[in-house]
C-alpha cells in the first residue's frame, strides 16, 4: 500500500517536471508589439532606385551649417552675425577651436553621409546579385559614387589628411588608417575614373530619370576639382576639356537670375542641390535654409516675407575689388548693400563716389534695411521675395542651391592651361573671356594665370569657398591677411573635432 | 503509523517531540520537590511563546510551555538556576531563589545561527551559509512609519543603499552593492521576489504584511535567481499562521504627523531687492520698482517693496498619515492560517491633491490534508488611490520671486482665484506655483492582486519532497491626468482643460516545480534540490488625451466628455515575455565543519537573440570553531569563513534592435518628389548583462554569542554591461553589450545582545559598509559622456560612473589688480566677483580642457546603528543612518541659468560677493548673470554627506491587568519619531538624491506618530 502511494505520487511529480518543459516552446515565440523589418526582397529591380534616391536626399536634405563653415575663410566673404556664434567668427579670422560644434557637425554630417552612400552601393550590389540589370546597377553606383566625392573632397580641403571610409559601417573608422589630402584627392580622382564610363553622357538637367541627377560631366568635374587641388594640370586641362568639348553647357546669359529661380537646372549646372515647394502656397516644403544668409530686417517689396540672420558678409576687400574692376552684373548679383554698408565703403577716400546703380534696393524692390550684425549680405543666397511662391515666406525658400557650374569648368580650364598644360577645348583666352562678355566687360588677349584667379574672384565669390581654397593651393597668403587677419600655412586646415579625436585613435597621433 | 510531515516542518516536529519527551521524563524521574509556574513571553511583541524550553541548568531536567506559554515544572530545593530558551531567542537564565512563579521574557536575536533564512526555492540555516545574506524581521520592519517596508532597510543593511522619495506612495530608490548597469535607464533596481513572484516593486506591500525581508548579496546567494538576480534580490515572506497555536487577534496602529524638515531658507524681499540692484541689470532694477508700485513700500525699510512671501512656507503644510492593521493568526495541529487587513493613509506635505490611500488584504491557508501531502494558498490584495505632487513646483518656487504675493487681488481678470502673476512686474515668467499646484489633478488607482496555490508532497518522510506552486499577479494602473484652465494672464495661463488617461494593465504567472532531497548520514548532511520554472508575463497599456471637458464636477472628466481627443496622443502597446528556467542547488555539510554549496540556473528568455543563459555559483565554508582546537571555547563559540563566486544576470536591458535599419527619405528632384531609403548599418547588439561576483566573508559568534560579527570583503564585475557606444564620424551612439563595470567594498556588522536581568536587557548593532564604483572598460572609449552639455557627468575608464564633470573653482577675484595680475582674467574680460577656475593644464588659457572630475554621486562610505533597551514594561529603541563622500549637483542654483532674475537661497544671497573680501565662494549678484560664471564647476557640486537620525521609539506595555472583571489584553502604547534629525552641509531640502542632481527632489520630512498595539 505504502509503496504503491510512494509510485503514484513520484509518477505525478515527474509528470509534472516533464510536464513544464513543454513550455519550453513559448520562448521560441516572438516578441509582442513589434514589427518586424522583414528581408528586403531584392528580387524586385525596380526598387534598386531606392538607395540612389536615398543617396540624393542625403545630398540634397544637407544641414545648414556645412556650406558656411566650408566657405567662410576666404577674403570675399566674413562671417558676419556678429554677437551670435562667436566661434563661427573666430573661424573666420583664423583663430580655430577644435571644441567648436560645428566642426564636429560638419565632421559628422558628411561622414554620416559617406557612410550612408557605402550603405547605398552595398544595397544595389545586392539587388544585382539577385539578377538586376547590371548597366542600370553600375549607374547608379557611379552616381553615389560621385556624390560621396564630393563630400570626401570638400571634408579633406577643410581637414588635409583623414580616414576614408569603405564600407557601411562606422567602426571601421577605429582601425582605418590616415590618408593624406593628396592620396585622397588622387583617390578622388580615380574613383571618378571608374564612374565617367557608366554613366549616361547628358546634361543634368536631361536626364529624366533623375532630373538634375549625376552625370558623366559631373564626374569629370570632380576629377578636375581632385586634381587641381593635386596641381596636376594636364589632368585639369583633360577633364574640364572634355566637358567643353561636349558642348552640352551653356552659359546662363542672365546671371544675376542664374542664382534665382531661373538657375534651377539651368544649363550651366554640373551639380546642384535640389529644393521645391511644390509650386504650392502651402503643404510640403522642400527647403534649403537659406535664411542664415538673409538680413536682419527688411523690407521686402512683396510684404511678409521673412528675414535671415545676419551671417555670411560679403567682404569690403572683395568689393572694392570689384568696384575697381568696373564689375556691375557680377557685384549687382554677389552684393547686398545697406545704408551703413554704403557709408562704411565711402570712407575710404578711393571710393568716396560710388557708381549710381549702389543702393540698398534691389532690382526687385526689396529694402535691405540696417541691420547690426552685417554691413552686406550674399546676393547669390538671395531670392527676391517676387519670386516666392505667394504663401511662402521662408526667406529664399524654393531656390536651389549649386555646387558646380560650367563657368568653374571653363575657369579651371584656363587656370590649368595658363599653368602650362595643354588644351584641347581652345584657348584660355576663349574661356575667361566667354565669362566677361556675359558679365558686361571687354575681352582680353593672352591672359596671365593672375588674370585668370582675378577672374575666378570675380565669378566665383561666396560660392563654396574655392577662393580659400585657390589662394592656400597658389601659395597667395598675403592674399588672405586682410582686414585685420594674419594668415600662414599653418591655418590651412582645420583641427580635428575634439569629439572625433577623443572616438578614432588615430586622429589624436 | 509515525507523521510524514514536509521537510520545512521537520525541524519544529523534531523539537517538539523531543521537548515532550523532555516533560515526560521529567514528571517521571523527579517526583518531588514544589511546583513552579510562569509563563514565557517575547518580550519585543509581548507575545506568550508556545515551545520554549525551560531546563534547569546542569541538569537534562526541564520541560517546554504550552500553547498559552505557560509551563509548570517540579524543582528540587538544590536547583536554583533555570535556563529558558528558544529558537531564534537569546537563551536567558533565571535565579529560582524561593520564588513559585517565574514569568521569563525573551529578546529575540537577529543572530541566532540556528535560526533559518530562505534562500529562494528553500532555506538554510544560519550557521550553514556560505552567502551573505541580511535578514530583517517584522519587529524591525514595523517600527518605520512608511507605507513600505523597504523605507525600514535603510541603515539597517550593510551595502544596501535606500534612497529615500518623500512623495506619498512613492517608492525609495534601492541598490544593492552599487550599481552595475550604466545608469540612466530604468534598470538598476533589485529583484523582489515576494513568496516566489518577481515583482520589480514592492510599492503594494505594507510594512505588516511581511514576517521578514532578507537581501541577497552576493552571487552566491542569488544566482539562484539567475538573469534577473544581478542587481541583487530582496526575498520577502509574507506571513503565515503556526500549527497548534491559539487564534491571536492583533491590532496595530498608528497616527501622526510629518513636518519638512531642512527647508532651504530663501532670500527674502530685502536680500532679493538688494541682489536685483546689485545685478547691474536695469530690467531687474525696474521689476523691484514695480513691485514697489503695485504693492507699496516696506515701512521698514523703503527700497523694499512691502511684499515678502517666503514660498516654500506657502506651499508646504503639515500632513497627516496614520495606518490600522488588523492581524488574525493561529493554528489546529493539521492547519494553519493568517489573516490580516491594513488601512494606510498619508497625505504629502506640498499644499495640493496629493496624498496616498491604500487598502490591504491578505490570507494564507495551510493545510496538512494527508499525511504525505501539505496544501496552502494565499492572497494579497492591496487597493491604492494615490495622487502625484506635480513635482515641478519644487523647482519653480525655488526661483519664484517674494517680492509677489500668492494670490493679488489687483490680478483681477485671473480666474478661478486672483491668482498673482509675476509678469504683471515685468518678469519673463509667472512663476507663482499656485495655478499649477490648484489645477492639476494626478491621480492614480493601483490594484494588485497576487495569488499563489501549492502543494507539497513526501515522496519519503523527511528525505523527498515535492513541491508545486502556481502563482498569478494581475495588476491594474489606472492614470488620470487633469489639467483645468486657469488664467493669470496673457503669458500665464492654461487655455484648455485636458485629461490624460493611462491604463496599464499587467499579467504574470508563475509555475514552480521543486524536488527537495535531504539526508543526514552520519557527518555528512546533504540536500539537493532541483526544479523548473515557467514563466510568463504580460503587459498592455492604453492611453489618449482629451481636450475640453466639462470642468465642473469630477463625474464628467472623461475622455468621452472631450470636445476632441487627439488622435496622435493614442497610444496602445504591450508585450508579453516568457521565461523557462532549469536549476538545482546542493547544499553539503561535512561534520558541521566544511560547508559546500552550489547552484545552477539555466534560463531561456524569449527576449533576445541569444536565448539561453547559465548562471552558475559555488560557496565555500569552513567553521574554524568546530576544529578540535577551538571547540568549546567560550570567547570564540562560533567562527566561519567564507567564500563564494558566482555569475548573475540581468534581462532588463532592452532587447536588441536588429540588424539593418532602414527609413524611407523623400527629397525632390526636378520639382517632383522622390521617395528612396537611408540604410545606416549601426544597430544594438544586446543581450542580457552578466555579473561575476567574488565574496569573501566571515561570520563569528563571540563572548557567550553575546556579539555577532560579519565581514564580507566583495568584487563585483558587469561583464558586459550594456553602454552608449558613440559611432565614430557620424555621431548618435547605439547601444552594445560591451562595457566593464566594477563594484567593490568592505562590508561590517555587528551586534551586541545583553540581558542583564529579568528586568533589564539591551541590544547595539552597528553597521559599516565601504563601495568604490569603477568604470573599468567602455570598448575602448577614453569616457562617455552623461548629463547635459551645461551640467557634465562623464564617465572615465578607471573612475566612477556618471561623475559630475567641470572647473574647479579656485576662488573669487576679489579687485581690479587682482584681475590685472591675471592674463586668464584680462582674456576673457573679466571683473572682480567673477570665478577664478583653475588652470588645470597650466597653458595660461581657460577652457574646456580645463574640466576635471568633480566627485561622484555614490557614497563611499554608508554606515547605520541601532540602540534597543527595554527595562521592565517600557522599551525604547533609535536608529541612525549616514553617508559621506557622495556629491550633489544643487541643479536649483544651477538652471538660474535659465532663469536670471529668479530668486536664490538666503545663503547664496548672504555670501555673495559684493567688494573685496566680501567671499571667496560665491560670485557676485551681477557675476550670477554671466556666462563666465555658469560654466559647469564645483560651485554647483556640493557635498552629500549627511547624517541621520532615522527613528525612535518608546513603548510602554500594559500586561496582566484586569478589567472590567477579565484579562485586559497585552497593550502597547508607543510614540514614533520617524527621521526627526538630519544633518547635513547640502544646500538643499535633502541630501537623498537617487541621480544626483538635485532641481525638484521631494523633501523628506520628519514623522510623528502615537502608536497603539493591542493583542487578544
Amino acid at each position: 500500500m505504502k509503496k504503491y502511494k510512494f509510485l503514484l505520487i513520484a509518477l505525478f511529480a515527474l509528470t509534472v517536471l516533464l510536464g513544464t518543459t513543454g513550455c519550453e516552446k513559448y520562448i521560441d515565440s516572438i516578441n509582442e508589439n513589434k514589427s518586424l523589418t522583414g528581408a528586403t526582397d531584392y528580387s524586385i529591380s525596380s526598387n534598386m532606385i531606392l538607395p540612389l534616391i536615398g543617396t540624393y536626399s542625403e545630398f540634397n536634405n544637407t544641414e545648414w551649417e556645412n556650406f558656411p563653415l566650408i566657405a567662410v575663410r576666404g577674403d570675399d566673404v566674413n562671417a558676419g552675425g556678429l554677437g551670435d556664434q562667436q566661434d563661427y567668427a573666430e573661424t573666420d579670422n583664423f583663430n580655430y577651436n577644435k571644441d567648436y560644434w560645428m566642426y564636429n557637425s560638419l565632421f559628422q554630417n558628411y561622414y554620416t553621409n559617406m557612410f550612408s552612400a557605402n550603405s547605398s552601393i552595398e544595397q544595389v550590389e545586392l539587388y544585382l546579385e539577385a539578377g538586376a540589370n547590371q548597366a542600370i546597377g553600375s549607374q547608379y553606383i557611379g552616381e553615389i559614387k560621385v556624390l560621396k566625392a564630393w563630400w570626401l573632397f570638400n571634408l579633406s580641403r577643410m581637414w588635409g589628411s583623414l580616414p576614408i571610409p569603405t564600407k557601411s559601417s562606422p567602426s571601421e573608422l577605429f582601425v582605418a588608417p590616415l590618408s593624406t589630402k593628396d592620396e585622397i584627392m588622387q583617390m578622388i580622382s580615380d574613383m571618378m575614373d571608374e564612374a565617367i564610363p557608366v554613366l549616361p553622357a547628358v546634361r543634368p538637367n536631361e536626364r529624366t530619370d533623375i532630373p538634375g541627377g549625376v552625370t558623366k560631366y559631373t564626374a569629370l568635374a570632380m576629377k578636375a576639382l581632385a586634381n587641381l587641388e593635386l596641381k596636376n594640370y594636364p589632368v585639369v586641362a583633360e577633364a574640364t576639356g572634355e566637358i567643353i568639348n561636349s558642348g552640352k553647357f551653356i552659359l546662363e546669359s542672365d546671371y544675376y537670375e542664374l542664382f534665382k529661380i531661373k538657375g534651377k537646372l539651368n544649363n550651366e549646372n554640373l551639380l546642384e542641390m535640389q529644393y521645391s515647394d511644390l509650386g504650392q502656397g502651402s503643404g510640403d516644403n522642400f527647403a534649403y535654409l537659406f535664411a542664415f544668409f538673409g538680413p536682419q530686417g527688411w523690407t521686402p517689396a512683396v510684404a511678409g516675407s521673412g528675414d535671415g540672420w545676419g551671417f555670411f558678409e560679403p567682404s569690403l576687400k572683395y568689393i572694392k575689388f570689384m568696384l575697381n574692376r568696373g564689375e556691375v552684373t557680377r557685384l549687382e548679383t554677389s552684393v547686398l548693400f545697406t545704408d551703413r554698408g554704403i557709408a562704411e565703403l565711402k570712407t575710404d577716400p578711393n571710393f568716396a563716389n560710388l557708381p549710381a546703380w549702389i543702393s540698398n534696393t534691389t532690382r526687385s524692390g526689396d529694402v535691405f534695411n540696417d541691420y547690426a550684425r552685417a554691413l552686406f549680405a550674399s546676393g547669390k543666397h538671395y531670392l527676391p521675395s517676387d519670386q516666392l511662391t505667394p504663401g511662402r515666406t521662408d526667406y529664399g525658400t524654393n531656390k536651389n542651391f549649386t555646387c558646380i557650374r560650367y563657368a568653374e569648368i571653363l575657369l579651371m580650364y584656363a587656370e590649368a592651361l595658363t599653368q602650362g598644360a595643354p588644351g584641347t577645348a581652345g584657348t584660355a583666352d576663349d574661356a575667361v573671356n566667354a565669362l566677361r562678355i556675359r558679365a558686361g566687360l571687354s575681352p582680353l588677349t593672352g591672359v596671365t594665370n593672375d588674370q585668370v584667379m582675378d577672374e575666378k574672384f570675380a565669378e566665383l565669390a561666396m560660392e563654396w569657398g574655392t577662393r580659400f581654397y585657390d589662394m592656400v593651393r597658389l601659395g597667395r597668403l598675403n592674399e588672405l591677411s586682410y582686414e585685420g587677419r594674419s594668415f600662414s600655412a599653418d591655418k590651412a586646415f582645420l583641427p580635428y573635432p575634439q569629439n572625433q579625436v577623443d572616438l578614432i585613435p588615430i586622429l589624436g597621433n | 503509523m509515525s507523521k510524514h510531515l514536509p521537510l520545512k516542518h521537520a525541524a519544529a516536529l523534531l523539537r517538539s517531540m523531543l521537548l515532550l519527551l523532555l516533560a515526560f521524563s521529567g514528571s517521571m524521574v523527579f517526583g518531588q520537590g514544589r511546583t513552579l509556574t510562569g509563563t514565557v513571553t517575547d518580550l519585543g511583541t509581548n507575545e506568550s511563546m508556545p515551545g520554549a524550553t525551560i531546563l534547569i541548568k546542569g541538569t537534562s531536567k526541564g520541560v517546554s510551555t504550552d500553547l498559552d506559554g505557560k509551563f509548570s515544572l517540579m524543582v528540587l530545593p538544590d536547583e536554583n538556576t533555570l535556563v529558558v530558551s528558544f529558537v531564534g531567542y537569546e537563551t536567558t537564565e533565571v535565579t529560582i531563589g524561593n520564588q513559585t512563579v517565574i514569568n521569563v521574557g525573551l529578546v529575540p536575536s537577529k543572530t541566532s545561527l540556528e535560526e533559518v533564512v530562505v534562500v529562494g526555492y528553500g532555506s538554510v540555516k544560519v550557521k550553514d551559509l556560505t552567502s551573505s545574506i541580511t535578514t530583517v524581521k517584522s519587529e524591525e520592519l514595523m517600527k518605520t512609519t512608511s507605507s513600505t517596508p523597504l523605507q525600514a532597510l535603510q541603515g539597517k543593511v550593510a551595502g544596501l543603499q535606500i534612497v529615500t522619495n518623500g512623495s506619498p506612495g512613492d517608492s525609495p530608490t534601492v541598490r544593492v552593492r552599487g550599481v552595475g548597469s550604466f545608469p540612466g535607464r530604468d534598470n538598476e533596481s533589485p529583484l523582489y521576489v515576494v513568496d516566489g513572484m518577481f515583482f520589480d516593486n514592492i510599492d503594494f506591500l505594507n510594512p505588516s504584511d511581511i514576517v521578514s525581508m532578507s537581501v541577497l548579496k552576493d552571487a552566491s546567494a542569488a544566482a539562484i535567481f539567475g538573469v534577473r538576480a544581478a542587481n541583487g534580490v530582496v526575498l520577502i515572506e509574507s506571513k503565515s499562521g503556526a500549527y497548534n497555536k491559539k487564534p491571536q487577534i492583533t491590532y496595530n496602529g498608528y497616527t501622526g504627523y510629518q513636518v519638512a524638515q531642512n527647508v532651504v531658507k530663501m532670500a527674502n524681499a530685502q536680500q532679493f531687492s538688494i541682489m536685483a540692484l546689485e545685478s547691474g541689470s536695469p530690467a531687474d532694477e525696474t521689476f523691484i520698482l514695480n513691485a514697489m508700485q503695485r504693492y507699496g513700500r516696506s515701512r521698514v525699510n523703503p527700497n523694499v517693496p512691502d511684499m515678502n512671501t517666503d514660498w516654500y512656507g506657502e506651499i508646504l503644510r503639515p500632513a497627516a498619515i496614520s495606518s490600522h492593521s488588523l492581524d488574525v493568526e493561529g493554528g489546529t495541529e493539521k492547519a494553519k492560517y493568517s489573516l490580516g487587513a491594513n488601512y494606510f493613509f498619508q497625505d504629502g506635505i506640498l499644499k495640493m491633491k496629493n496624498e496616498y490611500e491604500r487598502l490591504n488584504l491578505r490570507s494564507r491557508v495551510d493545510l496538512k490534508a494527508t499525511d504525505w501531502m501539505t496544501i496552502g494558498g494565499s492572497m494579497i490584495l492591496s487597493n491604492a488611490t494615490k495622487f502625484n505632487d506635480a513635482a515641478n513646483v519644487w523647482n519653480d518656487v525655488y526661483y519664484a520671486v517674494p517680492i509677489m504675493p500668492v494670490y493679488d487681488e489687483l490680478n483681477k481678470e485671473a480666474t478661478p482665484k486672483n491668482y498673482a502673476n509675476a509678469q504683471n512686474l515685468g518678469y519673463r515668467s509667472g512663476q507663482n506655483p499656485f495655478p499649477s499646484m490648484e489645477n492639476n489633478i494626478d491621480r492614480m488607482k493601483i490594484k494588485k492582486l497576487l495569488a499563489d496555490f501549492y502543494a507539497e508532497f513526501n515522496l519519503i518522510p523527511k528525505t523527498l519532497t515535492f513541491k508545486t506552486t502556481y502563482s498569478h499577479n494581475y495588476s491594474s494602473i489606472d492614470q488620470r491626468v487633469v489639467n483645468l484652465p486657469w488664467f493669470a494672464g496673457d503669458g500665464f495661463q492654461n487655455p484648455d482643460a485636458t485629461i490624460t488617461r493611462t491604463l496599464s494593465l499587467y499579467n504574470n504567472q508563475f509555475w514552480d516545480n521543486i524536488l527537495t532531497f535531504n539526508k543526514k548520514m552520519g557527518d555528512h548532511d546533504l540536500t539537493v534540490m532541483g526544479g523548473t520554472s515557467f514563466k510568463d508575463e504580460g503587459f498592455l497599456v492604453l492611453s489618449a488625451q482629451g481636450k475640453n471637458f466639462p470642468t465642473d464636477m469630477e463625474q464628467s472628466w472623461y475622455l468621452d466628455q472631450s470636445l476632441n481627443i487627439l488622435a496622435e496622443s493614442v497610444y496602445d502597446g504591450g508585450l508579453r515575455q516568457y521565461g523557462m528556467s532549469y536549476f538545482g542547488r546542493l547544499a553539503y555539510s561535512f561534520n558541521n565543519r566544511y560547508l559546500f554549496y552550489g547552484t545552477l540556473r539555466r534560463d531561456g528568455s524569449n527576449k533576445y537573440q541569444e536565448k539561453w543563459g547559465t548562471f552558475p555559483t559555488i560557496g565555500l565554508g569552513w567553521v574554524i570553531s568546530e576544529e578540535d582546537f577551538l571547540k568549546g571555547n567560550d570567547i570564540v563559540p562560533f567562527l566561519k569563513l567564507r567564500a563564494s563566486w558566482g555569475q548573475l544576470g540581468n534581462d532588463r536591458i532592452q532587447a536588441s534592435d536588429g540588424a539593418y535599419t532602414s527609413s524611407v527619405a523623400s527629397t525632390t528632384l526636378g520639382g517632383i518628389v522622390y521617395s528612396g531609403i537611408v540604410v545606416s548599418n549601426s544597430y544594438a547588439d544586446l543581450e542580457w548583462e552578466l555579473t561575476e561576483e567574488t565574496n569573501l566573508g566571515l561570520t563569528a559568534r563571540m563572548i557567550k554569542d553575546k556579539l555577532s560579527v560579519d565581514f564580507d570583503y566583495y568584487i563585483r564585475d558587469t561583464k558586459n554591461a550594456a553602454i552608449p557606444v558613440n559611432i565614430p564620424g557620424t555621431g548618435g551612439s547605439v547601444l552594445r553589450s560591451v562595457g566593464v563595470i566594477r563594484n567593490s567594498g568592505l562590508e561590517l556588522a555587528l551586534g551586541w545582545t545583553n540581558q542583564i536581568n529579568d528586568k533589564l536587557s539591551y541590544n547595539v548593532n552597528a553597521n559599516v559598509s565601504t563601495l568604490k564604483n569603477e568604470v573599468r572598460d567602455l570598448y575602448g572609449q577614453l569616457y562617455l559622456d552623461g548629463g547635459t552639455a551645461e551640467f557634465r557627468q562623464r564617465s572615465y575608464v578607471g573612475d566612477p560612473l556618471m561623475a559630475f564633470f567641470g572647473r574647479e573653482v579656485a576662488g573669487v577675484y576679489q579687485n581690479q589688480a587682482e584681475i590685472d595680475a591675471d592674463p586668464i582674467a584680462v582674456a576673457n574680460g573679466l571683473v572682480p566677483g567673477d570665478f577664478k577656475y583653475v588652470d588645470q593644464n597650466k597653458d595660461g588659457v581657460m577652457d574646456d580642457d580645463d574640466r576635471v572630475l568633480l566627485g561622484s554621486y555614490f557614497p563611499n562610505l554608508m554606515y547605520g546603528g541601532s540602540l534597543g533597551i527595554n527595562y521592565m514594561n517600557f522599551d525604547f529603541s533609535t536608529s541612525f543612518y549616514g553617508q559621506s563622500g557622495n556629491k550633489i549637483l544643487n541643479r536649483k542654483r544651477g538652471e538660474l541659468i535659465w532663469v536670471p532674475d529668479g530668486n536664490v537661497d538666503a545663503d547664496l544671497a548672504t555670501n555673495r560677493w559684493h567688494g573685496d573680501g566680501t567671499s571667496n565662494k560665491y560670485p557676485s549678484s551681477s557675476g550670477l548673470r554671466r556666462g563666465w560664471n555658469q560654466k559647469m564647476s564645483d560651485y554647483f557640486v556640493e557635498d552629500g554627506s549627511f547624517f541621520r537620525i532615522q527613528n525612535i521609539q518608546l513603548g510602554y506595555t500594559i500586561r496582566n491587568s484586569k478589567w472590567l472583571g477579565g484579562n485586559f489584553p497585552v497593550t502597547r502604547l508607543y510614540f514614533t519619531a520617524e527621521r526627526p534629525l538630519s544633518l547635513f552641509k547640502y544646500n538643499g531640502f535633502t541630501p537623498e538624491v537617487a541621480n544626483g542632481w538635485d532641481s525638484q527632489a521631494y523633501p523628506v520630512a520628519a514623522i510623528y506618530t502615537f502608536g497603539l498595539n493591542v493583542k487578544f
